[in-house]
């Protein structure tokens, strides 16, 4: 039980500590294709914190997406998030992949990312800068962390629960109860 | 009974599997940091490939549905499996490794090149157009190294007289000054290691900006996991047969010879690395007429040139 605990946790370490992105162009101008690429420079060095760029979608955790989806990528953007592997993660990147931007409303756009597969993080501009990008996937990954936090918090929650009603057991069980959050 | 327990315990702790692995993930941080380094960046933690490691673990598998499912899952362990066995044979404590026997030199060679014939099936298997191009690639490389490496290895064995590692180690070890002679047999052999182990510029099956990431593409969470673990441990694997068959300078204590050991395979790490920064990929068409042009000629002349000079000292 405890090694399976153990493992359980070295898996959640891992997956904070190295996130692996591949970078999909769903029809940007280019000005944010740019910018994304140029976050993974030695300038920036996104190594420091475990981020590779990895070119299958396979091997990677993050879909870092660029522009509004345009009819021609829809299907294509939904075959690549579907081959990438669970626990995976979206990350819209500019004011086009967050809500389509200059291209709302055209005849070929379908609308932002989050039109056609789920997304996590929203990166806001024209073009983004690559600190924000880089602060963006930091959030992604404190808001990993802060859901497990939570899971934990709630299944403690429980517990303590649990042990209380059976300590009480009879007598006023029909206290306040505090709702578990669910922010999650 | 208790040599039994002995050899399971060199075979699965140390020097065996539990140091190989362990050791691996500490020269991938090393490799990885000196990348970042020469390349005048900081570079990643060195927790990075243990996190790497638990997080391919931990994700879901997921097998194409075009690909053969028993070898898409087997590959990776076979891979592994020879690299692992390969490793009892080479020296690391001393001049003796786990197991040896006059012949195991050619043993340990042909378990070398049981990863790259694991990587292609695993390519043709998963029936991906990437993956096949990958695929057919590292086979195209295997036939082009694998005849100056075999050389230049064998080579050192002219003078030495005898085919088991150990035995070699401890005649070079003995004559020190024999192993200068093998210097062009070893510039061969580390530039045919680098191909092996498909570093730049030898990347060209998983050139990443062309063919996605090669034979592997369609691999994900922990066959992948696998797979990367049976590359960094053909990584120890080499530098650890190179530094027993170039490089082997003993003190005759185990354990200053052991620390040695370490600085032998951080020198050869250092010159690999040196190779990965400094260039970029060939085309393939340029790794076939390297190796035959340039790697191959250098083996041979080294053959003659040690036959010459077993003939002239009679030994
Ligand atoms: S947000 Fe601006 S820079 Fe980015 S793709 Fe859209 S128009 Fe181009």
């Amino acid at each position: 039980m405890t090694n399976v605990n153990l493992i359980k946790k070295a898996i959640e370490w891992g997956t904070e500590k190295s996130p692996w992105i591949i970078h999909f162009n769903a029809g940007a101008c280019n000005g944010c294709d740019i910018e994304t690429i140029d976050s993974l420079t030695p300038r920036y060095d996104l190594e420091r914190v475990g981020i590779l760029k990895q070119g299958s979608p396979r091997h990677a955790d993050i879909l870092v997406c660029t522009g509004a989806v345009t009819l021609q990528t829809r299907d294509r953007l939904i075959q690549i998030y579907e081959q990438m592997s669970d626990p995976k993660f979206v990350i819209a990147i500019g004011t086009c992949a967050c809500t389509g931007g200059i291209f709302e409303d055209c005849y070929c756009v379908t609308g932002g990312i989050d039109s056609v597969i789920p997304v996590d993080v929203y990166v806001p501009g024209c073009a983004v800068r690559p600190e924000a990008i880089i602060s963006a996937v930091d959030k992604l990954l404190e808001k990993l962390k802060n859901a497990e936090k939570d899971e934990n918090q709630q299944k403690n929650a429980e517990k303590i629960e649990e042990k209380t009603e059976t300590a009480k057991n009879g007598e006023e069980t029909a206290e306040q109860k505090e709702e578990p959050k669910n922010d999650a | 009974m208790i040599s039994f327990l002995k050899m399971l315990l060199a075979a699965f702790i140390f020097p065996g599997f539990l140091f190989l692995s362990v050791y691996s993930l500490v020269l991938d941080f090393i490799d990885r940091k000196l990348y970042a380094r020469m390349q005048n960046r900081v570079g990643p933690p060195w927790y990075q490939p243990v996190a790497d490691f638990f997080k391919l673990i931990g994700k879901k598998t997921l097998i194409p549905v075009e690909a053969n499912k028993m070898m898409f899952r087997i590959m990776p362990l076979v891979s592994l499996a020879a690299v692992a066995a390969a490793f009892l044979y080479v020296p690391v404590l001393g001049q003796d490794a786990v197991f040896s026997f006059d012949g195991d030199l050619i043993i340990v060679l042909y378990f070398l090149t049981v990863p790259p014939i694991a990587a292609f099936l695993a390519g043709w298997y998963s029936r991906g157009v990437y993956a096949t191009i990958g695929a057919t690639r590292i086979l195209t490389q295997l036939f082009v190294y694998e005849v100056p490496l075999f050389i230049s290895l064998l080579a050192p064995t002219l003078i030495a007289g005898t085919w088991s590692i150990s035995e070699l180690t401890a005649f070079y070890a003995a004559h020190p000054l024999y192993a200068l002679i093998n210097l062009p047999a070893a510039f061969a052999a580390l530039i045919s290691f680098q191909c092996k182990l498909e570093r730049a510029p030898f990347d060209t099956p998983e050139a990443e900006t062309e063919i996605v990431s090669g034979a592997l593409v369609e691999y994900g969470g922990r066959l992948l996991a696998f797979f990367k673990m049976a590359h960094s441990c053909e990584l120890v694997l080499v530098i650890s047969l190179f530094s027993a068959v170039f490089l082997p300078f003993m003190t005759g204590y185990v354990f200053a010879d052991f620390l040695l050991y370490i600085v032998k395979t951080l020198v050869i790490l250092l010159l690999l690395t040196l190779m990965r920064v400094s260039m970029a990929r060939l085309k393939i068409n340029n790794v076939v007429s390297f190796c035959w042009k340039v790697l191959a000629p250098v083996a041979l002349f080294q053959v003659v040139l040690n036959l010459v000079i077993r003939g002239s000292l009679q030994i």
